[in-house]
């Protein structure tokens, strides 16, 4: 689903942020990307999203080199991707449904196909309930769910989480978790982007660990680590 | 594409709503900037009809005082007929003179005149029009002749004045649609960036560039359409109000026609300072 083939990137303003990264990640699989601050995580997930190229190598996304596409594609590519963030990214001035279905509206799906799909997904995430209020009105652990139902409502191949439960109590980050195992058991690709050392550990994923722009570690049923990536 | 029309509708109205103070300086600049263009297009329409109509009719007129005698008339029509400068020369006695005043003055100033104080004139066409200023020169000092009047030089005059006027008005029209353009740029900025959150949200799950972009794009639009519609009501008031205008019986296919360049224009400076905008401020 995922492939880096001797992938690096350096800022313009010269930070090198990845250096020959290679990696394959399949289909319906959970990948906890861990490492130092500044190690090049969000990077690498910008790059998956297209918003930076690389400087070298190629990256392949559904069998398909994602530097070769013209730029009118890169939404196209988006839609197939969720993103979670660290800081929600909600608009606040937009109901729980109406943040859900801003994603579905602005790619232009029918309005049969929001009013579908919205109580479907804010169902998922436990969230029916508070529809009508706004991201200012709910905790940080119901927002953050508000981020992961907008990520998902368009069924994506693979979604990816930048840190999200960094703002969140070990409770709420555990709901969290939950809901993105969830996500993952529909054959979604799952990329997190992570420092929460007790959830990694539990979790027994796939672990790839980051040390300034390289690939130090890659278990299949990995924990955070002691002596790398340890920083925070 | 229904939805993304109620979509696109509803942002640009909500962009406009929420600048509304620079919405309206915006308009009200283009209004302003638009209406000098259209009156110095009508100006210049209306100048150059006038032209044609004096040059049709007679260029030189020789008055004659009132008080006159018989036989310094006939020595005038005389030298007349026999100069090589004229064409030729029709004689208006009194009453043809006082028919014409009637026809070209308002009442208030005609009804203190009688046929018994208008004076007697020949109206000569010169052979060649610029001669016009040569029969001036020999008439104006003959015995019994008031006045000679060569329409052509007036016509001269006025063309210069029209000119300078045409210039000014286009000097200070361009001043103005620059800073049209510059106040609807800034609009589209501030609008863009009062949405920066949805923006980046769009961009986000993968809204193309244009359905980001339309919104506002036809914000700018709209902007120098209501500006230009404005104008295009002041250049018709202008037209239909303004005497200037009206004597030289501009027909309103050139009205229609200024009404669609101050509107084209319009459209064009709202288009051009949105996509500056998009281009400058809007990353997609
Ligand atoms: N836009 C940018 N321009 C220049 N340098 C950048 C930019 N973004 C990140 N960097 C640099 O690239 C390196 C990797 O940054 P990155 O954000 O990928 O790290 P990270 O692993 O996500 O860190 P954190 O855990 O703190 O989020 C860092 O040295 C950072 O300073
Ligand atoms: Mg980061």
């Amino acid at each position: 689903m995922i492939r880096f083939e001797n992938v690096g990137k350096t800022y313009p303003n010269g930070t090198p942020a990845l250096k020959d990264i290679n990696l394959d990640i399949k289909k319906g699989e959970f990948v906890f990307l861990v490492g130092a601050s500044g190690s090049g995580k969000t990077t690498f997930l910008r790059l998956l999203l297209r918003e930076e190229l690389p400087d070298s190598g190629r990256i392949l996304e559904a069998g398909r080199d994602i530097g070769e596409l013209p730029k009118w594609r890169v939404p196209y590519l988006r839609r197939n991707i969720g993103c979670v963030f660290q800081d929600f990214r909600l608009l606040p001035n937009k109901s729980v449904y109406e943040n859900v279905a801003f994603a579905l509206e602005v790619i232009g799906r029918p309005r049969s196909t929001v009013e579908s799909q919205v109580p479907q997904i804010l169902e998922l995430v436990g969230l029916s309930d508070k529809s009508k209020n706004l991201p200012s009105e709910l905790s940080g652990g119901e927002q953050q769910r508000v981020a992961v139902a907008r990520a998902f409502v368009n069924r994506p191949l693979i979604l990816l989480a930048d840190e999200p439960t960094g703002n969140l109590d070990p409770a709420n980050s555990e709901s969290i978790m939950a809901l993105l195992e969830r996500i993952n058991r529909t054959g979604t690709t799952v990329v997190m982007a992570t420092h929460d050392k007790a959830l990694v550990d539990r979790m027994r994923r796939r672990v790839v660990v980051l040390d300034k722009g390289e690939i130090i570690r890659d278990q299949v049923r990995g924990v955070y680590g002691v002596n790398e990536g340890a920083a925070r | 594409m229904r939805v993304y029309f109620r979509y696109a509708f509803r942002e640009t109205i909500s962009n406009l709503w929420r600048n509304r103070m620079m919405t309206l300086a915006a308009i009200l600049t283009v209004a302003v900037s638009l209406s000098l263009v259209g009156s110095a297009l009508l100006l210049k329409q209306s100048a150059a009809q006038a032209s044609v109509a004096w040059q049709t009719g007679t260029r030189v007129t020789v008055w004659m005082n009132a008080a006159a005698s018989q036989g310094e008339l006939d020595a005038v029509r005389t030298q007349l007929a026999d100069s090589p400068l004229v064409h030729k020369c029709v004689f208006f006695d009194q009453a043809r003179d006082y028919k014409e005043f009637l026809a070209s003055l308002p009442p208030s100033e005609t009804n203190v005149l009688t046929v018994a104080d208008m004076p007697t004139s020949f109206r000569c066409e010169p052979t060649i029009p610029a001669d016009a200023f040569v029969v001036e020169s020999t008439f104006k000092n003959q015995p019994g002749v008031y006045a000679v009047t060569a329409p052509e030089q007036q016509i001269r005059q006025m063309n210069h004045a029209i000119r300078i006027l045409q210039v000014v008005f286009l000097a200070l029209a361009g001043v103005l649609l620059l800073s049209a353009t510059v106040l609807i740029l800034n609009t589209i900025r501030m609008a863009i960036f009062a949405r920066r959150r949805e923006v980046s949200v769009m961009k986000l799950v993968g809204a193309t560039n244009w359905f980001i972009r339309i919104p506002f794009i036809t914000e700018g639009f709209i902007q120098g359409l209501l500006g230009s519609f404005v104008a295009a009501g002041v250049v018709t008031a202008l037209h239909t109000w303004y005497p200037l205008h009206n004597e030289f019986a501009l027909n309103n296919v050139a009205l229609l026609g200024t009404n669609a360049v101050v509107i084209g224009v319009g459209v064009l400076i709202g288009s051009v300072g949105s996509a500056i905008a998009i281009r400058r401020f809007l990353d997609v």
